[in-house]
């Protein structure tokens, strides 16, 4: 038994990993960039101004989406493939394809420090507007990181140094862009360019600092497979970190946390109620098969069955809370507004008050799943020969089914357990979103809706985790109830 | 009777079950209502004629129009109206009694060159609302005579003057906050439940079986890994991963969220058809089989897939029905396709305007709709069961 419970806690971790892999790549496979709505609502790409592409740079930064997904290759980018993106990203190509300009930028924006290189070797470059556009680049290409927990002195150099380099621009405005080829040559009006000074102390600064911006083989490998968003997440998953919420930033797996209670509460109080009601009624309806009972509670369960949920909670809502017809319960929440006012025996309550139509709704889910199966197992254990020895010695009716019948055919529900646990945790979605009640389920729908990518990892997680749990808690309630299975 | 094919043997037992069969009957009439949705509602007459011009027919162009209809999903549907009304006079009327394969054929043949002809097809008149129009002509003197469907309007057509009408002889169900017509709405919704029912459960169910079948004959490491990844998908919860997954896809369409559902809801046939197939394994017939030299295709998908075919449909039609209950949560929680009149999507305008044409009338009908397959589900699997069979 508990070598078995070692070995099922010990497939665990790995089942997690895949789980995470698994959400890990829907997540960032999908089109749409994380964390973009949240960060500027509105604003047209073209229309961002340069304080709001900062900012969005530094949020980028700070939750790794600037870097590649899986592999890493961008230190093998080479001056000429930079080129390409740097007239891509103004447009001076022959092809004006918005889109593509687009991605160029996003790129040229996301590969910071892979880009100094090239960059620099860009800077010989005969086209005038391609040097400055290069050391443009260069600017926010070799901006340090300032770490809000890092040194205090170290900061305060790379904020220097940041500075600093923000002065080595090229002195006078271009003239507008003609339409130009990669390689053609616009003549350099005298007065009009001087970048020459500021070409100089871009390489005095590079060959300073070209150290950080060269790589050896080792290092290389390194971050092709280390320096990248998957990595980044991994290692913090594994000290519990899901990371911040791209929205609040509040810590993701705190938060997660703290919605647990409500909806751990809400579906255990509902799978109680459920058990509670459906197996008398299954002992019932196998117990008298064919009578008017029978039938009424069949149709019931079969009507509940079918019923969606957010049908149920939505009718229940508009019948009973919304005060047209009736103003019997509050229109949703888990509590009322201040809720340090009342008694304890008051708020709880309260509570009670506000959890009755969620109740109501998430029992109604389970209760017909639930005593379809009461209701087949009693009645497979009720012709065996046991129950007719149990009669035949003489034991009263109510005996015979509920301590002989009953105990057997109730562990079908046993493992019912376990496989509620994922139903009743994605019925949470919508009965808190229903009701308003600030669990997980809720909380997963609002990260959606904000595309906090974080959150929505961090709940699928921990309900994947919870999940197993739960499934392994039910395999071996099912082991203790019935001693033929064994576990070895 | 003992000749008798399976499937035979099967439906002559299905019939028996009066409710099951009914409710087979109630979803064909279903699907037809479906298909014959524009007959029923739009907003392009049937006939149209100014003063003394000639007759046009408005609706039967804008059947085919990209503009009208922006899924291609509806087009895929009047296509099957347009080829569909003359083949129910065929096969019904009594003209041909069992359609024969070559009759089959040609209307497949037909329905392909339709819907590629839709892809060319530009009608001019778009986006004209006609009984506006009709108005306005007939405010400047001009004389129309037009011929509407039973209820004038589209399904997307808004009308701001005529917002939250109570039922009426005109607005069977009334108008939502929009103004647009809820019965018709309703009835052009019946398409959408039903192709996702349909098409995403015939999806998962040959990614499923494939991988089930792979898994059961092979067993050894491919079963491992097959079945490794059917228990990290059960782990995560269905909708979380279903609702994550609709949240990152830009610019939804409704075929997005059948293969989203697809994605995830695929381990169930695979389990079951993993479990058939290592039944199957060492049963003669594949013994058999596997002796006569026969590929490895030939023996999983002609020889044992036959055999283990009959639980699978058993679930197919469960699947559909959680299908559409899966399609109408992610509406009702605006994850879905926002263009399309879903049921789950105006039942999430009825919580939010809290009226109760717009709550009732969605969340019957996908009431109706899922206990009628799970009905047929029973029936079925009751059919299959030799146990029962008399």
């Amino acid at each position: 038994m508990w070598a078995y419970i070692a070995r099922r806690l010990l497939t665990m971790p790995p089942t997690l990993f895949f789980i995470s892999l698994i959400i890990f790549g829907v997540l960032n496979l999908a089109p749409g960039r994380p964390g973009e709505s949240a960060q500027i609502s509105g604003a047209g790409e073209s229309k961002r101004s340069s304080a709001q592409r900062e900012s969005f740079r530094i949020f980028k930064e700070q939750f790794h989406l600037d870097k590649p997904i899986i592999l890493n290759t961008r230190m093998f980018l080479t001056a000429d493939d930079v080129e390409k993106k740097l007239v891509d990203a103004h447009g001076w190509g022959d092809v004006h394809d918005i889109k593509r300009r687009i991605r160029a930028r996003n790129m040229l924006e996301d590969a910071g420090e892979y880009l100094v290189g090239p960059l620099i070797a860009l800077l010989d470059h005969p086209d005038p507007r391609l040097v400055s556009a290069s050391i443009e680049q260069l600017i926010e290409a070799s901006q340090r990181q300032i770490k809000p927990d890092g040194d205090r002195l170290l900061n305060q150099t790379a904020q220097r140094g940041n500075e600093e380099r923000k002065s080595w621009r090229c002195t006078a405005t271009i003239p507008a862009p003609a339409v130009i080829h990669t390689k053609d040559v616009i003549p350099a009006k005298a007065g009009i360019q001087s970048c020459t000074s500021a070409v100089a102390q871009w390489k005095t600064w590079f060959l300073d600092n070209a150290n950080h911006y060269t790589w050896s083989a080792l290092e290389k490998t390194r971050r092709v497979f280390f320096d990248t968003r998957f990595s980044y997440y991994w290692r913090n998953l594994l000290h519990l970190d899901f990371g911040k919420s791209t929205v609040d930033r509040s810590d993701v797996f705190d938060v997660v946390l703290s919605k647990l209670k409500y909806s751990i509460s809400l579906s255990l109080i509902s799978m109680l109620l459920a058990y509670l009601i459906a197996v008398p009624l299954g002992i019932y309806s196998a117990v008298r098969q064919g009578s008017v009972g029978e039938h009424l509670s069949t149709l019931a369960l079969f009507v509940l069955y079918s019923l969606p949920t957010f049908f149920t909670g939505t009718v229940l809502l508009r019948l009973l809370s919304e005060g047209d017809p009736l103003a019997w319960f509050p229109t949703g929440g888990f509590e009322s507004q201040d809720p340090h006012r009342l008694t304890t025996l008051a708020s709880m309550r309260d509570v009670m008050w506000h959890l009755v139509l969620p109740v109501a709704t998430y029992t109604s889910v389970t209760l017909a799943a639930l005593s379809r199966y009461a209701r087949s197992g009693i009645i497979d254990v009720i012709r065996s020969d046991y129950v007719r020895t149990a009669r035949a010695k003489g034991l009263g009716e109510w005996t015979v089914i509920i301590k002989h019948a009953g105990r057997n055919g109730m562990i079908p529900l046993l493992t019912l357990l376990g496989g509620l646990l994922p139903v009743l945790l994605s019925g949470s979605v919508v009965i808190e979103v229903v009701f308003n009640i600030p669990g997980m389920g809720l909380y997963l729908y609002e990260a959606i809706n904000n595309r906090d990518y974080n959150a929505v990892m961090a709940v699928l997680v921990a309900a994947s985790f919870l999940t197993l749990v739960g499934v392994l808690i039910s395999d071996i309630s099912y082991a203790i109830a019935d001693p033929r299975i064994s576990l070895e | 009777m003992s000749s008798a094919r399976y499937s035979d043997l099967v439906w002559h037992q299905f019939k028996k079950y009066t409710l099951a069969y009914r409710s087979l009957q109630m979803l064909v009439a279903l699907l037809l209502l479906a298909v014959f949705a524009p007959l029923l509602a739009s907003d392009k007459p049937l006939l149209w004629r100014v003063s003394n011009g000639p007759w046009e027919s408005p609706w039967f162009w804008s059947l085919f129009d990209r503009n009208v209809y922006e899924g291609t999903l509806d087009i895929v549907f009047n296509v099957m109206l347009v080829l569909g009304v003359p083949s129910f006079f065929l096969f019904f009327v009594g003209a041909v009694r069992e359609p024969p394969v070559r009759t089959l054929r040609v209307l497949l043949v037909l329905f392909g060159i339709l819907l590629l002809f839709t892809l060319f097809h530009h009608p001019s008149h778009a986006k004209i609302s006609y009984p506006d129009l009709e108005k306005i002509m007939i405010a400047e003197g001009q004389e129309v005579t037009s011929v509407y469907p039973l209820l004038p309007f589209g399904f997307q057509s808004v009308d701001l003057s005529n917002v939250r009408s109570p039922i009426s002889w005109a607005h069977p169900l009334g108008t939502d906050n929009a103004g647009r017509d809820v019965c018709t709405r309703m009835i052009y919704g019946t398409r959408i439940s039903m192709t996702v029912g349909l098409f995403s459960v015939a999806l998962y169910m040959v990614i499923g079986t494939i991988l089930g079948a792979l898994a059961g004959y092979y067993g050894g490491r491919v079963d491992a890994l097959i079945l490794r990844l059917i228990e990290v998908m059960l782990s995560i919860p269905s909708l979380f991963l279903i609702l994550a997954m609709a949240a990152f896809v830009e610019k939804r369409s409704i075929f997005h969220v059948m293969l989203i559902i697809a994605a995830v809801l695929w381990t169930t046939p695979a389990r079951l058809v993993r479990g058939e197939f290592m039944r199957l394994r060492s049963m003669e017939f594949v013994v058999a089989a596997v002796a006569s030299g026969f590929g490895k295709r030939h023996i999983m998908f002609r020889e044992m897939l036959p055999n283990a075919l009959g639980p699978v449909l058993v679930t197919a039609t469960f699947g559909v029905a959680s299908s559409i209950l899966i399609e109408s949560t992610v509406s009702f929680l605006g994850l879905g396709d926002i263009t399309v009149p879903s049921w789950g999507q105006i039942l999430n305008t009825g919580r939010s305007t809290g009226m109760w044409t717009l709550i009732l009338a969605p969340g019957i009908a996908i009431f109706i709709t899922v206990s009628l397959l799970n009905l047929v589900g029973e029936g079925l699997r009751d059919a299959m069961d030799p146990k029962l069979r008399q």
